[in-house]
């Protein structure tokens, strides 16, 4: 891609996503990359974990020159800890990112991330016998780098109580949660809204940029309910719709949280309902990160750990009298 | 072993047939499509295959079957996973042996079915690329084993020694690759074939 137009597209990406959400068009993922640099290779890796679950989602990408790269002839990612040991098979939402769950206990606190050369156990999925047949392009050049993350203190969120109500916009929800050892907040949301007829279903994610302060791990923020709930006739300049990883990592949680019977586009759903006009569910997620580290054989990364608690909120619109 | 036993019995008890009463045979060669599946998340296209039967009626109902079966080389769907693009296909042959219940009706109409034990040989080979500048290629296998195969058929008689036929079959080879692999599998074919049939 030329250079000059690449940095444009960067900055102006987000801004025709959401035009294209707000459009109610079918999303395509492809293009939900985590905001990488042009040049060298990039990290990127989460491992979270969502309340007293007994399993973390992990999700992990590189990127060299600010292009996914696709890890492909039986390389892997892996996320082991002291004990449990998994390799990231399920693909995400953008070409050359991967997730999986890792089994955790309150005992674990790190997270070793490497790519690894696992040719047969990478085929696992498939029905023939791959311990036989199995064509080995042999180690890509990737094999060996790593990435390091850990825990940090669980979340506690002490407001708003559960199924709390809202019935404008322009309502603030009040965010209360216990002091954590320092970390970086954010919150992840899913949305569900149905009118009657129809329905919406989409992800939004409040952080630092979003609104100033969130990032802040001081217990207490209040939030405008138009960061979650927005009109489509109108669109909103207020939302950030999640997407990248964290798009991958809130899909995942909801799919666990759910037993697998989420959709698995729940995220990228078509919007048909006006969510302003609509009686919506709003999951959020308040998470709590922490800075990993990355192999030194990458320019750059984002490595976090992190740990989530959750809490529901219902949006119904004001009653209009006609 | 048991296996190997039963088919033993089965020959045995043709050929002492054959020497008590040596009439009323039957060649009969059907074409067929087929569907295979082997039991995981396999996605087979669709076959075609060739069967070829030598029936000794050891009674006016009941026929001592042995037969060839020859599947041609049966695709699956291209896939992709987080390894690359694959493809696998199956081929394979087998020797049938078994018996062939029938019953004729008045009109120049009989229907038949088919019991017995086969001898299988299936070759898998899967083919896999990777993208650009990483080698792909083709890796292939074989294994032989046993197996069952059980079908039902109806003919209708063109002259008194010249049939036409259309016979559903379900045959299943039991333990591809086991002992070579951690990952063995069942492999059952399903066809529906047409054909002729020669009696003298």
């Amino acid at each position: 891609m030329n250079m000059v137009f690449r940095p444009l597209l960067r900055t102006y990406l987000p801004g025709l996503a959401a035009a294209f959400f707000l459009a109610g068009c079918e999303i395509d993922g492809g293009d939900n990359q985590p905001r990488v640099p042009d040049q060298g290779l990039f990290m990127y890796a989460e491992a979270n974990r969502h309340e007293a679950e007994d399993s973390a989602e992990v999700v992990a990408a590189v990127f060299n020159d600010g292009e996914a790269v696709n890890l492909v002839g039986g390389d892997v990612f892996e996320a082991r800890t002291e004990t449990e040991r998994v390799l990231l098979t399920k693909g995400g939402y953008f070409d050359g990112s991967y997730a999986e769950s890792l089994p955790v206990d309150n005992g674990v606190r790190d997270v070793f991330f490497n790519v690894v050369h696992e040719p047969i156990e990478a085929r696992a999925d498939r029905w023939y016998p791959v311990d036989i047949l199995n064509i080995d392009p042999g180690p890509g050049e990737l094999v060996g780098k790593s990435a390091m993350v850990s825990f940090p203190q669980s979340v506690t969120i002490n407001a708003p109580a559960t199924d709390t109500f809202y019935n404008s916009i322009n309502d603030g929800i009040n965010l209360d949660w216990d002091l954590g050892n320092g970390g970086n907040m954010r919150v992840l949301a899913s949305v569900e809204c149905t009118d009657g007829l129809a329905k919406s279903s989409y992800g939004v994610v409040v952080d630092d940029e979003v609104e100033a302060g969130m990032g802040v791990d001081d217990g207490v923020h209040t939030i405008g309910l138009d960061k979650f709930i927005y009109d489509l006739d109108l669109g909103s300049s207020t939302i950030k719709f999640v997407s990248d990883a964290a798009l991958m990592l809130l899909q995942e949680l909801l799919n666990k949280l759910s037993a697998g019977n989420i959709d698995p586009d729940f995220l990228l759903k078509k919007r048909e309902a006006n969510p302003i006009e609509s009686t919506c569910e709003i999951r959020l997620f308040l998470q709590r990160q922490l800075n990993g580290q990355f192999d030194t054989t990458f320019d750059s990364g984002t490595v976090v750990g992190s740990t989530s608690a959750e809490v529901t909120v219902i949006y119904l619109p004001p009653v209009t009298s006609n | 072993m048991a296996t190997t036993r039963i088919l033993l019995a089965i020959v045995l008890v043709s050929c002492m047939a054959f020497t008590v009463q040596a009439e009323n045979m039957q060649l009969d060669v059907n074409l067929g499509w087929t569907s295979l599946d082997a039991g995981g998340s396999d996605d087979f296209k669709s076959g075609k295959a060739l069967a070829v039967h030598y029936d000794y009626f050891l009674k006016p109902w009941l026929a001592a079957d042995i037969g060839l079966y020859l599947t041609d080389k049966t695709l699956e769907q291209s896939r992709q996973d987080i390894v690359g693009d694959y493809r696998t296909s199956i081929q394979s042959q087998a020797i049938l042996l078994g018996v062939k219940p029938r019953y004729r009706f008045e009109s120049p109409y009989e229907v038949f079915s088919r019991l017995g034990l086969q001898y299988w040989r299936t070759e898998l080979e899967v083919e896999e690329y990777f993208g650009t500048g990483i080698p792909g290629g083709t890796d292939s296998a074989k294994d032989t084993g046993y197996g069952y195969y059980a079908s039902i058929g109806g003919a209708y008689y063109a002259t008194e020694n010249v049939l036409l036929q259309i016979e559903l079959r379900y045959m299943k080879q039991l333990d591809v690759f086991e002992g070579k692999s951690q990952y063995p599998f069942d492999l059952a074919i399903t066809s529906f074939s047409f054909g002729l049939g020669y009696r003298f």
